[in-house]
């Protein structure tokens, strides 16, 4: 393994990681620095729910599309999320087990498997990219960031399918190329839209509770 | 070079950093602009292509503003990330006329979001931003300001509004033959205080008298305020919740001082949410009794049998358009569907219903806005189509602006239906109980006391409850008459109001004053009932004092046939009281 590889994937990783947590923290405290808003109405509904069982609702909506209208009523696009998502999920778990578990990947079927879910993400990447780019109505809202974040995110993925297979004195280009990709997601994240990870729990969280709160949360559909 | 910015967009960014909470900026950050809100809003819809109607290209622009002041990379790298300050009032301007004009506040688009953003609050938000800064359409401005001069959003005056209820009170008495039929005002004590939407008033006062009916009919303790008694609040249309809360406390504050056990909100939408949910926050109060929606008073009546209902009086197909604020913000769903089951005969759903229904294009103030108004029966369309499907003959809803806004899109798109309130069809089914059949000497066991300065009179009222087996003993002032209370214990008072010495008002009030007769029931028999001393008088004293209404006031010439009619009839309710 070359200086540049072993750099890569371990220094340059953490020194990614340590930026990220950091910036992190900071944005934890800004947002800390907003009032929180409180609720003092009774509860409302039939008392079949309440501001716990709602927030959970809303945060488990996210796995169940069934649920939300939007999902319910396009479940391809809902598909295309999940893969989309497992496969940023488990982009950055290969970029842990390559430098310090790669035995995991001596077995043929998980490599083949995590490099299909990669190429479908790529796939699904460059579908929403055509999407956002054709579609007047996501033109219209789309800003430079949500197409940078998700062009990264679709070159991500293709060095992701090149990264799989554990061949470290082979094929160190796109290794090099993967983890350098790697650590500047890490580090951009936080800027950017992609950091929805770190709101959206929080978002659906209060909503849920307000909602539960209020009744109307979990939905009830009638015939 | 820096652009030079207006007073007025000054001062809306400073608003801004006030106004944004915590889970508001968690909302504005999480939104991914994935676009799955586009096609769940009813303007979008009807009017395919125009992206300015899209929900996160509405909520962008409140989003934009946060980038720009509060955001991290907003500030740094704003064209990056799409946030855009304003400058010009011009701006503010553009801003208004999406955020009043092609959004209702419906809540659809931030249900349907994957992320949890609540598209509707920014809107809402963005509408307060500018009326802080007096932005904001003319019948906007004209109604908040009348809600907050005047105490109620249709400038309804206390002599109107008094009027009404005793112009319903009599047509009322006049249907049902019963002169115990009441709309008590500003009566303490009682286990309902009812609060209405000023529209009743105006434009609907029949609904005032459907709900007086259920409510008598029920036994139902209850009262409306002579004050505070509008239950609607512009403020959750046009932002300001300074006007929010000053209107909620206001109702709150009318439900306390007649010490009323809980406040039962007449069927609007914007009105329940915002003095049931909203107001507590807004008014930063913690309500001590209980508030429900009128729906939910009457299906109580009917599950505890305090009233009968029969659901062949309402034959033809209904349907139910759900009200965003109340389905979609206060959970008041599965109980109008209830109510409508047992007072319907062919009740049929629309599709989608529920949380998921589309918005009648009449919330979020839009009947107030003249200039969009061509917008809005535009965007009708879809809801226009949801009803044709139904094939009901009547579209029933729990909300005024729904009312109006639905009556608007049916004559808009020609469709062969009407509007009504569950109020109405519940008045409609009510079964109203047969009297019990009169005895020979139907006063027969009881004793009447006549206080009366007139000679004459207390004659002839003798002479009338005799007849009728009553036991009657006369009083020709006041001094007489409560020496008579307190020694004769009688079943009911006669009380004129001109006495000598001491008048029949103050003698009422000494007598409600002390506990020991505060039950007593009075019914006043008098001749200053009538122009020169307007009844609201005596209506004023006792609200003044905080007394309870008495239970009947009859006007000279005494009719002997209502004299009997009304006593009969308040005895025989106290009979069953006990």
């Amino acid at each position: 393994m070359s200086p540049e590889l072993k750099f890569a994937e371990d220094t340059l990783q953490i020194a990614a990681l340590t930026f990220m947590a950091v910036v992190y923290a900071l944005k934890v405290r800004w947002i800390l620095k907003f009032p929180a808003a409180r609720d003092r109405q009774a509860r409302t509904g039939r008392g079949h729910t309440g501001p716990l069982k709602g927030a959970t609702y809303s945060l488990a909506a996210i796995a169940m599309p069934w649920t939300v209208l939007s999902t319910r009523q396009q479940p391809f696009f809902w598909v295309q999320f999940a893969i989309f998502h497992i496969a940023v999920a488990a982009s950055i778990g290969l970029s842990f087990v390559i430098p310090y578990a790669a035995h995991l990947l001596e077995n043929q079927m998980l490599v083949f498997g995590l490099q299909a879910l990669f190429a479908a993400a790529f796939l699904v990447g460059v579908r929403r990219l055509v999407r956002r780019i054709v579609n007047p109505y996501m033109r219209a809202i789309s800003s430079p960031d949500d197409y940078f974040s998700l062009a990264l995110l679709v070159v991500w993925f293709a060095s992701s399918v090149l990264a799989a297979p554990p061949s470290h004195e082979q094929r160190e280009w796109p290794l090099l190329g993967y983890f350098w990709l790697t650590a500047f997601f890490l580090v951009y994240v936080p800027f950017s839209k992609i950091s929805h990870y770190l709101y959206y729990p929080f978002a659906r969280w209060y909503l849920g509770r307000t909602l539960g709160h209020r009744g109307v949360y979990p939905v009830e559909r009638g015939a | 070079m820096s652009r030079t910015r207006s007073h007025k967009a000054e001062r809306v960014i400073e608003r801004m950093r006030q106004k944004v909470t915590r889970q508001m900026m968690l909302s504005l950050e999480a939104c991914v602009h994935c676009g799955l809100c586009t096609d769940q809003c009813h303007y979008v819809l009807a009017n395919p292509g125009d992206i300015t109607y899209a929900p996160a290209h509405k909520a962008d622009q409140l989003r934009q503003l946060f980038k720009a002041h509060l955001d991290w990379t907003g500030r740094a790298l704003p064209w990056w990330v799409g946030a855009r300050s304003v400058y010009s009032d011009a701006e503010l301007e553009e801003l208004k006329d999406t955020v009043f004009g092609k959004c209702t506040n419906c809540r659809r688009c931030s249900l349907a979001c994957p992320m949890g953003v609540d598209m509707a609050t920014f809107n809402r938000m963005a509408r307060g931003l500018l009326v802080h800064v007096g932005i904001m359409p003319e019948g906007v401005a004209v109604v908040a300001k009348d809600q907050w001069e005047i105490g109620n959003q249709m400038g309804v005056l206390p002599e109107e509004y008094l009027e009404t209820l005793a112009w319903m009170e009599e047509e009322l008495q006049s249907e049902y033959h019963d002169p115990s039929v009441r709309i008590p005002v500003d009566k303490p004590d009682c286990d309902v205080v009812y609060a209405i939407n000023p529209r009743e008033v105006k434009y609907d006062p029949r609904t005032i008298a459907e709900a007086a009916a259920i409510f008598h009919f029920a036994g139902e303790k209850w009262t409306m305020a002579s004050v505070g008694w509008d239950q609607t609040n512009f403020g959750l249309f046009n932002g300001d919740d300074e006007l929010g809360g000053a209107v909620a406390r206001r109702v709150y504050d009318a439900v306390a001082a007649l010490r009323g056990k809980k406040l039962v909100i007449s069927e609007c939408g914007h009105g329940y949410r915002s003095t049931r949910c909203e107001g507590p926050n807004w008014g930063r109060v913690d309500v001590p009794f209980e508030m429900e929606s009128a729906v939910i008073t009457m299906l109580r009546y009917i599950r505890e049998g305090r009233i009968q209902v029969d659901q062949s009086k309402n034959p033809g197909p209904v349907t139910y358009h759900d009200s965003c604020n109340i389905a979609r913000s206060c959970g008041l769903i599965e109980e109008p569907r209830e109510l409508l089951n047992l007072v319907c005969a062919d009740f049929r759903e629309m599709h989608p219903n529920r949380a998921e229904n589309y918005c009648c294009t009449g919330g979020g103030g839009a009947m107030s806005m003249s200039e969009y108004t061509s917008r809005r029966l535009k965007s009708a369309k879809i809801k226009a189509e949801q009803l044709k499907a139904t094939g009901a003959k009547a579209v029933v809803t729990s909300c005024h602006n729904c009312v109006d806004g639905l009556f608007d899109l049916i004559r808009h798109y020609k469709l062969d239906m009407q509007v009504k309130q569950l109020v109405s069809l519940v008045a409609s089914a009510l079964v109203v109980p047969e009297k019990p059949a009169r005895a020979v000497k139907p006063l027969a066991g009881y004793k009447i006391l006549v206080i009366d300065d007139e000679p004459d009179v207390r004659v002839y009222l003798r002479m009338i409850f005799k007849d009728q087996g009553a036991e009657v003993i006369e009083a020709p002032d006041a001094n007489q008459g409560i020496r008579a209370i307190k020694s004769e214990n009688p079943d009911l008072v006669t009380l004129d109001l001109i006495l000598p010495k001491m008048t029949g008002e103050k003698l009422y009030w000494e007598i409600k004053k002390d506990e020991r007769f505060a039950r007593l029931p009075i019914v006043v028999v008098s001749g200053c009932i009538g122009v020169d001393a307007p009844r609201i008088d005596f209506h004023r004293f006792i609200a003044e004092k905080h007394l309870p209404e008495p239970e009947a006031i009859l006007e000279k010439p005494i009719n002997p046939e209502k004299v009997l009619e009304t006593v009969r009839t308040v005895l025989e309710n106290r009979k069953d009281r006990h």
